[in-house]
């Protein structure tokens, strides 16, 4: 069950996600529940661990959008930071943070529960 | 007030919401959907098919970049080549200073950042370019009416057709205001005055559009036309206009304004028959002095499509000869017996599918179109070939009485076309006796004078019928030249009953006597009504005590029965 303290000991500006929502708490709520089953987390893991950087890039942008938008804070540091590198094609080691990603999302998930 | 009316609750536009991420979709439907209607598509290609769908028109396209299928840029790219599509702005949702430029390249309007502002932000940067928008578009066929500071009547229509291209789901309604006799105010005061007159009509409007929220036109002269939202009555509108109307000046109060409502406005029908609908209800109160405003009802639109049918089908029913001709019976009741002297010919209509049609259904709605001229020549055409037909076939003569309406009065040709009738039959204007409505005569009204007097030279009896209905005064009984009086029925209906109408046929009778005149009495249908009147010195009686209005056939043997007698 999420809450607002949850969310804000997870890492989140809550006061910003909540803004966005008109203050309304449960959607609020509801929008960052869908957050741990995006698609998106798979595509990056997968094509970027494949070397499909472009593919990899278009899932860290979406993913980018969508945690931006909620405020989640400590969720969207390593999210923007595979964004850049994967923009401009670096040829580096991911798996650093492609485990943090997966880790904020798995804390995530173990939230919403 | 258009400003009002756009903030309007529940005047919805609709706007797009183009993103791949459901969790964006629902963030932006949910900022937006207190004043839009919010729809969604996943990407570009989605985009293009719901915009050009026909089913709805969005004022407004939210378009994220990156998507599947079609992305931001592309849709952009074919927009750009496509007038249709060129139409719709598009604010971009982006967070890359770099795709900014290049969607403003292709036409973007503007920008939301990601992650978004905050939901007024983006509210208002909708808002602004949606109004941009649509200014443009009106601003290129905006016609103002100089006088009013309203819209003129095409821009306000134009200003409906997009209105209801959001807001088809309010219950709104249709305003039709008029003055009454406004000509005669520019004639009586000047143009001025009557300009200041409608300047005043045009504030009453903004008035009421700031309590009803809506727009509003001067469609042509002094009639106006107000579009707003449902409101249960209008019964506060005359005081608003009668307050404007007083800043006006004094000729200003002495304006009548009606007011003809159709209310919660149906949107199978075109919007400019909801005017026709509320100025029907505006016009049914002309001549009702207790009533300043009106609402259009079914009762009314039934009954007006009944007339419209009546009006389409005249045509069929002179050429098919649906126009039967009645003839009932006049006595001269002068003389010892009764003795049959004339008799009046009277008209219905049997109608093909309607049956047989009274003439007060259809009468006065032919004297007010001016279509009653056909009708009387078809009648005369037709008792002229039956007065030929009862000389050759009975070897009987006998006089009918048929009408001249007002409108045959100012035909130039009216006296050589009964003359050429009579001819055609080879008869003579003795045949014929004329019947004029008092309603149709005013005193002052050379013209009438000069064409009886004419007729009259000519041979033809001329009856005054309907006598002490209408208002024309006793002076005109001595200027126009007439041979009879024919008694308003209402005096002999109410005579046994009330002193004062007793009084009145006394009085016409013994005003006829002095201007030596015959004074007819119809409805007549009871004897001692009959007595009454022969009693008083009335000269011709025709009514149900001798005969009820007969088919020409039925009148052939009644004819035979009363020579024979």
């Amino acid at each position: 069950m999420l809450t607002i303290e949850k969310l804000e000991q997870y890492g989140a500006n809550t006061a910003e996600g909540l803004g966005r929502c008109f203050g309304n708490e449960s959607l609020y709520f509801r929008l960052v529940g869908m957050i741990p089953g995006e698609a998106n987390f798979p595509k990056l893991q997968e094509s970027v661990k494949a070397g499909d950087l472009d593919t990899g890039f278009e899932a860290a942008h979406a993913l980018k959008g969508v945690v931006s938008n909620l405020a989640l804070s400590s969720m969207l540091r390593p999210v923007e930071e595979i964004t850049e590198k994967l923009r401009a094609r670096e040829q580096a080691d991911y798996t650093d943070l492609l485990a943090q990603i997966e880790e904020r999302r798995a804390a995530l998930e173990e939230l919403c529960k | 007030m258009e400003t009002k009316f756009r903030q309007a609750r529940g005047l919805r536009r609709n706007i797009l919401v183009v993103d791949d991420e459901v969790i964006n979709r629902e963030l932006l439907s949910f900022m937006l959907r207190e004043f839009y209607q919010v729809y969604t598509a996943t990407n570009g290609q989605e985009a293009i098919e719901m915009l050009t769908a026909g089913d709805r028109v969005y004022s407004l396209v939210l378009l994220d970049l990156k998507m599947p299928v079609m992305g931001g840029i592309e849709f952009l790219q074919i927009r750009h080549q496509r007038e249709d599509l060129k139409k719709i702005p598009v604010i971009v949702m982006t967070a890359e200073t770099e795709a900014e430029v290049r969607s403003i390249k292709l036409g973007a309007a503007d920008f939301i950042r990601k992650p978004y502002n905050m939901p007024e932000v983006i509210l208002t940067r909708i808002e602004r370019i949606i109004e941009l928008y649509e200014d443009q578009h009106i601003i290129a066929s905006t016609e103002e009416d100089p006088l009013t500071g309203l819209y003129t009547k095409a821009f306000f229509f134009q200003y409906i057709y997009r209105l209801e291209q959001s807001n088809a789901d309010n219950c709104m309604d249709a305003i039709v205001m008029n003055a009454d006799r406004f000509h005669l105010i520019n004639e009586l005061y000047g143009r001025s005055a009557g300009d200041d007159i409608l300047r005043a009509m045009g504030r009453s409007v903004m008035r009421i559009l700031m309590r009803a929220d809506g727009i509003g036109c001067r469609s042509e002269g002094d009639t106006f036309f107000l579009y707003c939202m449902h409101q249960e009555d209008y019964d506060w509108v005359p005081d608003v206009i009668s307050e404007e109307l007083g800043k006006a000046g004094s000729s200003a109060t002495q304006v009548r304004v009606r007011v003809g409502v159709y209310q919660n406005v149906r949107r199978e029908i075109l919007a400019e028959d909801w005017f026709d609908m509320a100025n029907m209800a505006c016009s049914g109160i002309r001549e009702n002095y207790t009533r300043n405003v009106a609402y259009y009802d079914n009762a009314l639109h039934v009954r007006a499509l009944h007339q419209e049918r009546l009006i389409r089908d005249l045509r069929a029913a002179i050429e098919e000869r649906q126009l039967k001709v009645y003839y009932q019976p006049k006595y001269n009741i002068r003389g010892e017996k009764p003795r049959l002297e004339s008799a009046e010919a009277l008209i219905r209509w049997d109608h093909p599918q309607l049956g047989m049609i009274r003439p007060g259904e259809f009468i006065p709605l032919f004297e007010a179109n001016g279509l009653i001229q056909r009708v009387d020549y078809y009648v005369w055409r037709e008792v002229a070939a039956q007065i030929r037909r009862w000389k050759d076939e009975l070897g009987i003569a006998i006089p009918v009485s048929v009408n001249v309406s007002r409108i045959d009065i100012y035909d130039p040709h009216l006296e050589e076309n009964l003359l050429s009738l009579l001819r055609e039959q080879k008869l003579s204007s003795a045949d014929f006796v004329l019947e004029v409505t008092e309603s149709a005569c005013s005193e002052d009204d050379e013209q009438l004078i000069s064409v009886v007097g004419s007729l009259r030279s000519k041979g033809f009896r001329i009856e005054m019928d309907d006598f002490g209905a209408g208002y024309s005064s006793l002076n005109m009984l001595t200027m126009l030249p007439i041979d009879e009086l024919k008694m308003d029925i209402r005096f002999i209906r109410e005579m046994s009953k009330d002193a004062r109408s007793l009084k009145m046929v006394e009085l016409i009778l013994d005003i006829a006597r002095f201007l030596e005149m015959t004074v007819v009495a119809e409805g007549v249908e009871e004897e001692p009504q009959y007595r009454l009147l022969r009693e008083m010195g009335c000269d011709v009686i025709q009514g149900y005590y001798f005969s009820r209005p007969m088919a020409e056939d039925v009148f052939a043997s009644f004819l035979q029965r009363e020579i024979s007698a």
